[in-house]
């Protein structure tokens, strides 16, 4: 029951000058990003840049190394978004009881996700190390051969994928936890009453009512995943021979060791835009037209 | 009985697997440098600080420590002021215009850090301004307040619309509602917000690796010194690792209910 004098609210004038400001701001980078990926500017011939059209673009079709990181980002993004969906609802549904410490554990949980995530890093290749980690010690107690958890290409990206896994599982967790205790537990003593055996309970009822929070746990793993740097920065820096190098920490090593500035944001500009595809692409897949949006 | 004690043995393997890390980095930062590399590895020790007298002994990593700390601070209390602003505007707003709004804000967080990092650094070098406190407290304001205004909607959304009917009827203006009703209303989500900038400022990296010179490194660009020289120091790494998270899970603990709120933006309340 407003009154209609709704063009000289003067709530508008609280938020639209700094949206303008964001927006100016976002615009204005945007061209300027546009503009230096369709020249050659490098920071070490500075002041002799030259228009060159798509080039950029064109050379990073025909960079193998830009399409082996490409691939990678997308090998990464998939594993860890998947293994900690299944990992996280896995725990949730097994913490869905009441027990003593409850509070204690959801506390416990938050530690590796508000944890600097340099100190992870640096945390895993600590107990990485060849020779005093001990991830190794534990192998050699079950009598398994050393591994070379950092420093062998085939298995380099699996071990900061295990770093990924550790930080971010209890966010999936603690998520959908909250989203498992704010759900009607109506429908599923219904269906209890209704002589539907456990798993059935779990599957048709509880697992349909916590989609929205599976979606939309799944679709901030799988952004920050694309865009994950400081783990591969600390535990690898791409290494051993590229093995894990993934495409957002080679448009770094191609600003900030080779000074190509001009081919880096050619680099972040597709990254982007792969990345918006992908999520338009995931938005539709889990949250379809009629769904419950 | 033996389905509750199995029960037990599952939740003690899982807060061993989430906590062990932590506990072994905690550790190793109190043991001497033999103690540290004994395989099998030492359980009971004789406690040192030594690697915390390496570290304080430190020039860079507290001024390092100085850095995060006004960096972070001052950015957070910057998007905050302003975010809490815009986010008062866009709470009166009706919902359709408030959906294109917050989708416009939120865009602003998908794309890479890469992104207006190399044309901040490009500007940078040219004005001279890569070893100036004054950059990196305004990138990171950039980065936070599209965050600090989604985060605070929600809160501002919890307060019942009836208190600024009720204002308005006393011919209250639109500020001092906003002065005196809402922020104070607010007052715990809006310190929730400003603990959650802090946090994610004195964690972040990445743009800080970019746009820190030599004497406005933060921490965690530089701890990645003692990576470098020599070899790795694991004594003193795991003592400095220990000092920078600390604080962090301290604030961290203070705010929890509201930690997946805020990562998640509030689509899902903590």
């Amino acid at each position: 029951m407003r009154p209609a004098a709704a063009a000289s609210d003067p709530t508008k004038h609280f938020f639209q000058p700094i949206i303008v400001c964001l927006t100016v701001a976002s615009v204005a980078l945007t061209l300027f990003v546009i503009w230096i990926s369709l020249h050659d500017l490098s920071l070490m011939r500075a002041g002799r840049e030259k228009f060159v059209g798509l080039d950029n673009y064109i050379r990073f079709l025909g960079d193998p190394r830009a399409m082996a990181a490409l691939w990678r980002t997308v090998l990464f993004t998939v594993l860890a978004t998947v293994i900690e969906i299944a990992l996280g609802l896995a725990v949730v549904l097994f913490l869905d009881r009441d027990f003593a410490m409850k509070r204690l554990v959801r506390t416990l949980l938050l530690v590796p996700i508000i944890m600097t995530p340099v100190v992870v890093g640096l945390t895993w290749r600590f107990l990485f190390d060849p020779a005093t980690g001990m991830a190794n010690y534990l192998l050699s107690l079950g009598g398994i051969d050393q591994v070379d958890w950092l420093g062998s290409p085939r298995i380099a990206l699996f071990s900061v994928l295990v770093a990924d896994i550790w930080q971010w599982t209890p966010f999936v967790i603690l998520l959908v936890m909250a989203a498992l205790e704010s759900a009607p537990t109506d429908p599923l003593n219904a269906a209890r009453v209704d002589g539907a055996r456990e798993w059935q309970v779990t599957w048709y009822v509880l697992l349909p009512m916590l989609r929205r929070a599976l979606a939309i746990v799944a679709l901030i793993r799988a952004i920050d995943s694309i865009k994950a740097f400081d783990l591969f920065y600390i535990m690898t820096r791409g290494g051993p021979a590229l093995s894990t190098e993934t495409l957002n920490y080679y448009g770094y090593i191609v600003a900030f060791t080779n000074f190509d500035i001009s081919y880096a944001l050619a680099i972040a500009i597709i990254l982007t835009v792969f990345t918006n595809v992908a999520l338009l692409t995931m938005y539709s897949v889990l949250f379809p037209k009629t769904g419950d949006r | 009985m033996a389905r509750r004690a199995l029960f037990y043995v599952g939740l003690a393997l899982l807060l061993l697997a989430v906590l062990f890390p932590l506990y072994w980095v905690v550790v190793t930062s109190f043991k001497t440098t033999r103690d540290a590399f004994a395989i099998p590895p030492v359980w009971l020790f004789s406690p040192t600080l030594d690697n915390y007298r390496t570290v304080f002994a430190n020039r860079g990593f507290l001024s390092a420590f100085a850095n995060s700390f006004i960096v972070s601070i001052l950015s957070s209390a910057l998007a905050v002021a302003v975010g809490s602003v815009a986010a008062y505007g866009l709470a009166q707003q009706p919902a359709e215009l408030r959906r294109a709004r917050e989708k416009f804000i939120l865009s602003l967080r998908i794309a890479p850090a890469l992104l207006f990092v190399i044309p901040m650094y490009y500007l940078a070098t040219r004005i001279g301004a890569l070893n100036k406190h004054w950059l990196l407290i305004a990138a990171y304001a950039f980065v936070n307040v599209p965050f600090a205004i989604s985060l605070l909607i929600t809160f501002f959304d919890d307060i019942p619309k009836e208190l600024r009917d009720a204002a308005r009827v006393d011919g209250a203006r639109e500020f001092s509602i906003f002065w005196h009703v809402y922020l104070p209303a607010a007052r715990g989500g809006i310190i929730a917000t400003l603990i959650l900038c802090v946090l994610f400022t004195w964690n972040e990296f990445f743009v800080a690796l970019v746009l820190t010179g030599r004497d406005t490194q933060t921490l965690p660009v530089s701890i990645t010194s003692f990576l470098t020289f020599q070899g790795i120091q694991w004594g003193a790494l795991t003592a400095a690792a220990t000092l920078i998270m600390l604080p962090m899970i301290v604030l961290g603990v203070l705010v929890q209910g509201q930690v997946v709120r805020g990562m998640t933006l509030g689509s899902v309340k903590g």
